[in-house]
Order: C-alpha cells, then sequence, then structure tokens
C-alpha cells in the first residue's frame, strides 16, 4: 500500500518537504475522532480528521469491526453541524465506512430530517438531478427486485423526455432494462425515441445499441433500403459529437451481412479518426476497422496509407491494431514495405501483441504463397529475438504450417528451424522440431545437410532432447537408406549414453535397422513399426496392461490382444466461443443417445449404481462465469428417490494441477434432501475434463424443492509448463460456484 | 460498469481508489497492474494526453494530470470513448478544486474535496455527474441549479 510521500518540486514551492498526512497512524486518527463528541463542534477540524479518516481508507488500512462502529457513531454526532460541507463529508464517510443492519435507521432518520427541514426548496419531484437519482438506483434495483421497478414504467418514461442530458440517459438505461425482455416494448421505444429528440450524447449511443439489438432481431437483410432504421442510424454519422459518431459507425459495420455500400459511410468516418489527435479516437477506429478487415479487407483498404502511418504510433496497442489490419487488408506488392516497418516495430511490443502478428503474418503468407522467401526470413528472424515461450511456439507454429502448405518452403523452413533449435531453451519446442523433422526430412532433396543439427543435439542437451533426436537420426537412417552407415556410427555413439531412454532407444533403433548386419532397404514392416502410429486407443492400451499385471500369466503382452474399438463419446463436446470443452457438454441431437450415456455412466460408478433406473436429466448448467480459471457446469440427474449431481469440471490454467477436487455442497435450504454418497476427483490437470458426483436422497413420489450452494474445494500444485511436470507448492483454495 | 478509479502519484503510490464490482482479492492484482502500466508508458506523456489500453472485454484509460496520474476502468457499455469522458469530467473537476494541474502536495491538501467530488461523479458503477458546476454545487449540498 502507499506510504503518505510528498514530491518535492523545486520550481513550484519554497516550503520543505510536506504532506498533511506525514506519518500519519491509525490510532492516532481515531483518538483525533474524538473531537466529533464535543458539543461545540469545530466544523474545520472536524472536517479535517473525516479527511485522514477517507486518506486511511484509500490507503487500505482496515479497521476492525468495533472501531468502524465507533468511528460510525461518532461522525453520525456531526449531522447536527450546521456547515453543510461538513456533512457532505459525514455522508461520504458513512458510505465508506461500513455499517451493521442496526445502524442503517439512523442513518435514514437523520438524511429524512435533513431532506425534510428544507422548506425553502420547491418540490422534490421538480428537481431534474434529482431524477437522475431513482434511474440509478433503479437499474440496481432490478436485479434484486424488478416487480418494484417495473412500476415505476410511466415515471421512467417521462423522465426520458427530460431536457437533462443525464437524466435522459440514465432513464432510458433503466427504460430498456425494465422492457428488455419484450421485443416488441423494445421496437416501439425505439420507434418513438428515433423520432423524437434525443439531446444526450450518452443517451444517443444508448440508443444506437438498441435500434442496432432491434435491427437484428427483425431478421436477415441484405438490402439497405428493407433494413430498419438504418436510415437513423446513418445519420448518426454526422452527429456532431465524436462518440455518437463512433457508435454508429460500429453499430453499422457489425450489421449481420451488411453490404459494401452500406459500410461505405462508416468506413468513411473511421478514416477520419484514424487520423484524430485523441489516442482514444484512433483506438477505437483502428480496433473496429480490424474487425471490420476479417469478413471484408477490401472495403478497409482504403484506410491503408492512414493506418501505415500508425504504425509508428506511441500506443502500442493501436500500432499493433494498425500492422495487424494491414495484414490483412494488404496487398502482394505492399509485403516487402510491410515487412520492413514491422521489423522495427516488433522490439517495442510485448509478447502477446507479437503473437498476434505472427499469427497475422502466417495468415498474409498463405495468402501471398510467392511471398514466403521474405516473411520466413522474417519469422526466422524474430525466433532470435529475446520472448517467452508463447511467442517462440506461436512462431515455430507458423513456420510448421508454412512448410506444411507452400511446397516451396520446405527446404528454407526446415533450415531455418535447424538453425533455432541450435539455441534453444525449451525442451519442449526442440522436441517438436526434431520431430518434424524426421518426418519432412528425408524427404527433401538432400536430407544430409540436417543430420549435423541433429546430431549436435545428442550431443549438447539434456536427456529429454538426446532421445527425441536419436529417434529422429533413426528415421533418417530408415527413410533414407544411402544415409544408413554414418546413421549407425552415430547410432553406435549414442549407445554409451547416460540415460537410460536414450541407451534403450539407440538400441532399439540399431538392432532393428541391422546395425551390425549389411546395409539393406528398410523392410516397410520394420518402418511401420519403429515409425508407425499406434492404431490403439490409450484408454484400452492402459486397461489391457493392467488387466495383464493383475492376472499374470505365462504368455508375453500380446498388443493385438487389445481392442482397437473407440468407446464413442456419450455427447459430442459443444464449443463454447472463448471457452474449452467442458466435458459430457450438451447434446447435438437425439436426446435418448444423452439419456442412455448417462444412465451406463451413472451405473458404473458404484456409489450411485443403487439408484435404480434414470428418470431424467438436465442439460448441462453452467455455475461459473466465461473465462474463468475453473470451469464448472452441472447436470442434474433425477432418479425416483435421489437426486444427482454431476459436475463438470475443466481447470483452465497451465500452470496448475488441481488434486483432491471436491464439492461441497450446502443444502441448507434444502431441507427434505439428505446427501447420501459423493464421488471426488483425484487429479484435475489443465484442460482435461474431470467429472464429480453428489447424491442426494429425496422423499419419493413427491415434488420437492431445494436450493443448493457449491463450493468447490481442491489442492493446487504449481505445473513447470515447459516439462509438464508438477514442482510440488502445494497450498489449498476454495473457490464459491 | 465503472469497475475502478485510480489516482495515483508519480512514485505509484495510490493516493485514491474507488472499486466497483471488484472482489476484494482482485484489486490489488488491479492496483499493481494499473500502477506498472502508468510506470511504463505515461512517462513524457503531455497532461491531459490519454492513453488507451484493454485486456479482453476490459478496457483502461489514463492520463497524467500534473504530478498525479489518473486510471479509470471500464466494462461493457463504459469502452474506451465513454471512460474518455468520464476522465475529462474527473480532471475537469481537479482542476476546479486544485485551480491548475495540482502537485502531489495540492492534492492532498485538496484530498477531502477530491473524495467529495469522486463521489459525485461516479456512483455504484455508473457515471452520474458530469457537470462541473453542477459537481461544485452539489459537494456543498447545495442544489445543483438555480431556481
Amino acid at each position: 500500500m502507499a506510504q503518505p510521500f510528498v514530491k518535492k518540486d523545486d520550481d513550484r514551492e519554497d516550503d520543505a518537504e510536506y504532506s498533511p498526512f506525514m506519518g500519519i497512524e491509525k490510532g492516532a486518527v481515531l483518538q483525533e475522532a474524538r473531537v466529533f463528541n464535543d458539543p461545540q463542534l469545530d466544523a474545520r477540524r472536524c472536517s479535517q480528521v473525516i479527511t485522514k479518516l477517507l486518506y486511511l481508507l484509500n490507503q487500505g488500512e482496515t479497521f476492525t469491526k468495533t472501531e468502524a462502529t465507533e468511528v460510525f457513531f461518532a461522525v453520525t454526532k456531526l449531522f447536527q453541524s450546521r456547515d453543510t460541507g461538513l456533512r457532505r463529508m459525514v455522508y461520504l464517510m458513512i458510505k465508506e465506512i461500513s455499517t451493521s443492519a442496526d445502524e442503517v435507521i439512523i442513518v435514514t432518520s437523520s438524511l429524512m430530517k435533513d431532506m425534510n427541514s428544507r422548506t425553502d426548496m420547491p418540490s422534490w419531484t421538480k428537481i431534474p438531478w434529482l431524477q437522475v437519482l431513482p434511474s440509478v438506483s433503479g437499474i440496481h434495483l432490478l436485479q434484486t427486485n424488478p416487480e418494484i421497478v417495473k412500476r415505476w414504467s410511466n415515471e421512467v418514461q417521462e423522465a426520458v423526455q427530460s431536457r437533462a442530458a443525464l437524466v435522459q440517459f440514465h432513464a432510458l438505461a433503466l427504460l430498456h432494462q425494465i422492457r428488455q425482455n419484450d421485443r416488441l416494448a423494445v421496437s416501439k421505444l425505439v420507434t418513438s425515441m428515433t423520432k423524437g429528440s434525443v439531446r444526450s450524447p450518452l443517451a444517443q449511443c444508448l440508443l444506437i445499441r438498441y435500434t442496432s439489438q432491434v435491427i437484428r432481431e427483425s431478421g436477415v437483410n441484405t438490402q439497405p433500403g428493407d433494413r430498419p432504421f438504418y436510415d437513423y442510424i446513418e445519420g448518426c454519422l454526422r452527429h456532431k459529437a465524436e462518440m455518437v459518431i463512433f457508435e454508429a459507425a460500429r453499430a453499422i459495420t457489425e450489421f449481420s451481412n451488411v453490404t459494401a455500400r452500406e459500410l461505405t459511410p462508416a468506413i468513411t468516418v473511421l478514416q477520419l479518426f484514424l487520423s484524430s489527435s485523441k489516442p482514444v479516437l484512433r483506438f477505437a477506429a483502428v480496433r473496429t476497422l480490424n474487425k471490420v478487415a476479417m469478413t471484408h479487407p477490401m472495403a478497409v483498404t482504403n484506410c491503408n496509407i492512414d493506418m501505415e502511418s500508425l504504425i509508428s504510433d506511441q500506443n502500442r496497442s493501436i500500432a499493433t491494431l494498425a500492422i495487424t489490419t494491414l495484414l490483412k487488408t494488404g496487398n502482394e506488392s505492399s509485403v516487402d514495405r510491410l515487412m520492413k516497418q514491422i521489423t522495427n516495430f516488433m522490439s517495442d511490443i510485448a509478447d502477446e501483441f507479437k503473437i498476434v502478428v505472427v499469427e497475422a503474418i502466417r495468415s498474409l503468407c498463405l495468402k501471398f504463397p510467392l511471398k514466403y522467401r521474405s516473411l520466413m526470413n522474417f519469422l526466422s528472424n524474430i525466433l532470435r529475438e529475446e520472448g517467452g515461450f508463447e511467442f517462440k511456439k506461436a512462431i515455430v507454429d507458423a513456420i510448421v504450417i508454412l512448410i506444411r502448405d507452400i511446397p516451396d518452403a520446405k527446404e528454407s523452413g526446415l533450415l531455418h528451424l535447424c538453425e533455432f533449435i541450435e539455441d534453444c531453451e525449451f525442451t519442449y519446442l526442440s522436441t517438436q522440431i526434431l520431430h518434424f523433422l524426421g518426418n519432412e526430412g528425408p524427404k527433401t532433396s538432400d536430407p544430409s545437410k540436417y543430420i549435423r543439427y541433429i546430431y549436435n543435439r545428442v550431443i549438447l542437451e539434456n536427456a529429454t532432447v538426446r532421445a527425441s533426436a536419436v529417434s529422429t537420426l533413426a528415421k533418417f537412417g530408415a527413410m533414407v537408406d544411402s544415409l544408413k552407415p554414418r546413421i549407425f556410427i552415430l547410432l553406435r555413439r549414442c549407445l554409451f549414453d547416460n540415460d537410460d531412454e536414450v541407451r534403450d532407444r539407440a538400441t532399439l533403433y540399431f538392432n532393428t535397422l541391422g546395425g551390425d548386419g549389411p546395409v539393406v532397404e528398410t523392410d516397410e514392416s520394420v518402418k511401420d513399426f519403429l515409425f508407425g502410429s499406434l492404431d490403439i486407443p490409450l484408454a484400452n492400451l492402459e486397461t489391457g496392461l493392467k488387466n495383464y499385471i493383475q492376472d499374470p500369466s505365462e504368455e508375453p503382452f500380446d498388443v493385438n490382444s487389445v481392442s482397437k474399438e473407440v468407446k464413442s463419446q456419450p455427447l459430442a463436446e459443444k464449443k463454447v466461443p472463448g471457452r474449452k470443452p467442458t466435458g459430457l457438454g450438451t447434446l447435438p441431437a437425439g436426446p435418448t443417445s444423452a439419456a442412455d450415456a448417462y444412465e451406463r455412466l451413472l451405473s458404473s460408478i458404484p456409489e450411485f449404481a443403487s439408484c435404480g433406473k434414470l428418470f431424467k436429466s438436465s442439460v448441462p448448467v453452467e455455475l461459473t462465469e466465461e473465462e474463468t480459471e475453473y470451469a464448472v457446469n452441472v447436470v442434474k440427474h433425477i432418479f425416483d428417490q435421489h437426486v444427482v449431481f454431476q459436475y463438470n469440471c475443466t481447470n483452465t490454467i497451465p500452470e496448475q494441477l488441481l488434486e483432491n477436487v471436491t464439492v461441497i455442497v450446502d443444502a441448507s435450504e434444502a431441507e427434505e434432501f439428505s446427501e447420501v454418497a459423493s464421488k471426488s476427483l483425484r487429479s484435475l490437470p489443465y484442460d482435461t475434463p474431470g467429472q464429480i458426483f453428489v447424491a442426494f436422497e429425496k422423499p419419493q413420489g413427491v415434488p420437492t424443492v431445494g436450493k443448493f450452494s457449491n463450493m468447490l474445494r481442491f489442492t493446487v500444485k504449481e505445473v513447470d509448463t515447459s516439462t509438464g511436470e508438477p514442482e510440488g507448492r502445494w497450498s489449498g483454495r476454495r473457490v464459491p460456484t | 460498469m465503472l469497475l475502478a478509479v485510480l489516482i495515483a502519484n508519480s512514485e505509484g503510490n495510490i493516493l485514491v481508489e474507488r472499486f466497483n464490482g471488484v472482489p476484494v482479492e482482485e484489486r490489488s492484482h488491479w492496483r499493481s497492474f494499473l500502477v506498472k502500466l502508468g510506470a511504463e508508458n505515461l512517462i513524457g506523456v503531455k497532461n491531459e494526453e490519454l492513453l488507451v489500453a484493454c485486456h479482453k472485454s476490459v478496457y483502461i484509460t489514463y492520463t497524467v494530470f500534473g504530478d498525479v496520474s489518473v486510471y479509470v476502468v471500464g466494462k461493457d457499455e463504459y469502452d474506451e470513448l465513454a471512460l474518455a469522458e468520464v476522465i475529462f469530467v474527473i480532471t475537469s473537476a481537479l482542476k476546479d478544486v486544485c485551480g491548475k494541474p495540482p502537485t502531489e502536495r495540492l492534492f492532498l491538501d485538496k484530498y477531502g474535496k477530491i473524495c467529495l467530488c469522486l463521489d459525485e461523479i461516479v456512483w455504484k458503477g455508473l457515471l452520474d455527474n458530469t457537470d462541473k458546476d453542477r459537481i461544485k454545487r452539489l459537494v456543498r449540498l447545495k442544489p445543483p441549479t438555480e431556481f
């Protein structure tokens, strides 16, 4: 937290260093607060003490319940002061300090007294600014008691016609919230407001958003003349307030099936904003143009020159957006110039921006494959620069994709990757590249030039990379007969490696490829054995091996005895935008198959096998918000006498492994239910959905209702993302869902 | 919703903060993030020159004003342009209270009044009052306009 501190400013002040809060200390200020009890109030002194208390609160000083209550009661005594400035400070202080329910009555009665004592004031209802307060309160109150607020419709309607700009803004927001579930009512609201005069720019922006909503809900239309309210929104492009112009432009760009003709006026104003002196306007414009460029790149090309000047913008967000937009809208002739400009820019921006640029360059290269040389050189250069794992991985992935999709780029791309692994600090990337080299290198015109890079890894790197390099060498030997003698020499050296995995691999490859015999063409079955893909699902293989260990026999384990049948997923995974699938998601079609799948799943769990026949299962209900660290949804399975909650959990943090994951269900508001069984998760690694079950017994044949609060409890282990191994640091956590 | 308003000194020490709808455990993260953002980007920036940043669906506008830096964080309807309005209102109010872009000492001297102004400008995460004369009257418990 901040300490009281004053910066000495020789240009402006001659005094010595001074701060009104120098050496401030909570205990001393609480002592000073005794002045609130004086019968003769010193308003100035009391204001100073309240200011100190506010400063302490802003510095993170915490007051105990006792201290807060004492201060609260002491401050309320100041209501009797005639000094309005002091009383205003009292209102602020009361809001800041936490209060118990017992104290509220004192506040409300004092406030009522304050309001009623002003006999010279006109009727409160005629004071415009006061009309703002209930609108704002209503917006908050709507969340908890919508019925109360909905009765205010007439008054809110009047407030919408108010001449005061902010009153209109808040009232319009409240009116929309009241009517948002009635499409026709919203449409009528928009119709009447677009015909009337809306004074407030903020209210205009709201109205444009509501109008867009109505347009969206009125159905798909490609004819500009047919799109309702288009004229109104297009007219807003000529408004005097910049925020209204921008809101209208953005609304137009977000129309579904927007035509080039509809887009033109919007793009024109956004182009003007690109050269604005205000960074927020430039940012807003370039961000919108970036989105438009994804779907209508040709519509944005007119703005290219303005965007090129934004590459050197001081604000790096603006510069990055400008570059990525240009990469989408640029043509083949501008690629080289663009690359030169981007090269200087890359060192100024953070890794997450760089990744965005890399992905844009990849798309550009696929769009203009003839330009692969300059783009690949650019990627290779930035690969050599400082950067984190995600950044380097993005570049490697981009190069790999370009190699795959552009045949001419293969040789240069592979060489770039080879140069990179000479000095790569990330084991994961080195192994990934070596594997890729092993697949693609033997197919090139001169595979031998890659051997040096691969064998250097055997000499210089850690065990994981060495093992990977040995496999890659063997692939070259298997695929290219002319290289076999030299490969065997190298593999023979690997037989004496320190690491057993490296030695085992080298031995396997050396013997299987015939290292001791004459050099012959490698048999296809050998290639298939060594480098072919395993057709057997890993889950089946694991089950087979476990069964073999439990019932050992004289016969060796036969991999052919493992079933190759893939167990069908009970449900297709539903991909929610911006989120990973969380295990068993909703069904795309065929409810009966879902019910069967759930029934099979539950009956396979011993704890719930006695529940009987499954009556019905609900759709998954999200318990956590989007983009949370731990995503949880719940499926409710209803049996005759039981309810089983299935919590589908996903850990979205790569640096963490969750262990002993359970759900604690608080059924205090579901008295007729009693918990009978639960099944927790032993571990929940990153991005691997898991299920937790909790079963409740319920009365049979009687409709029963209950409310269940859920708490996710787990232990966290930190994970080293480069190796994937947990680091053994523990902490317990509880997350309410 | 306006998630946060923060005012810090040139050293990155926070002088005033207001959070709305931000859980207590997230606030320290926001504090350090915003201070770091300012430390990296506000050097050499002119008075009231607006800077903007965004992360996922949350927008931040910030600026330097005298010896203090002002940060405003918003989401949903409070995008970068709405936040620009908010920050303009705040800097106008500061100018009105302090008479000029404040030194840190001047800011601390007027601390109470500044807190009152912020209380009038932002209410529970919504922009409430924007006119500086109105704010000036409201902090003195006077009706905002003459009758």
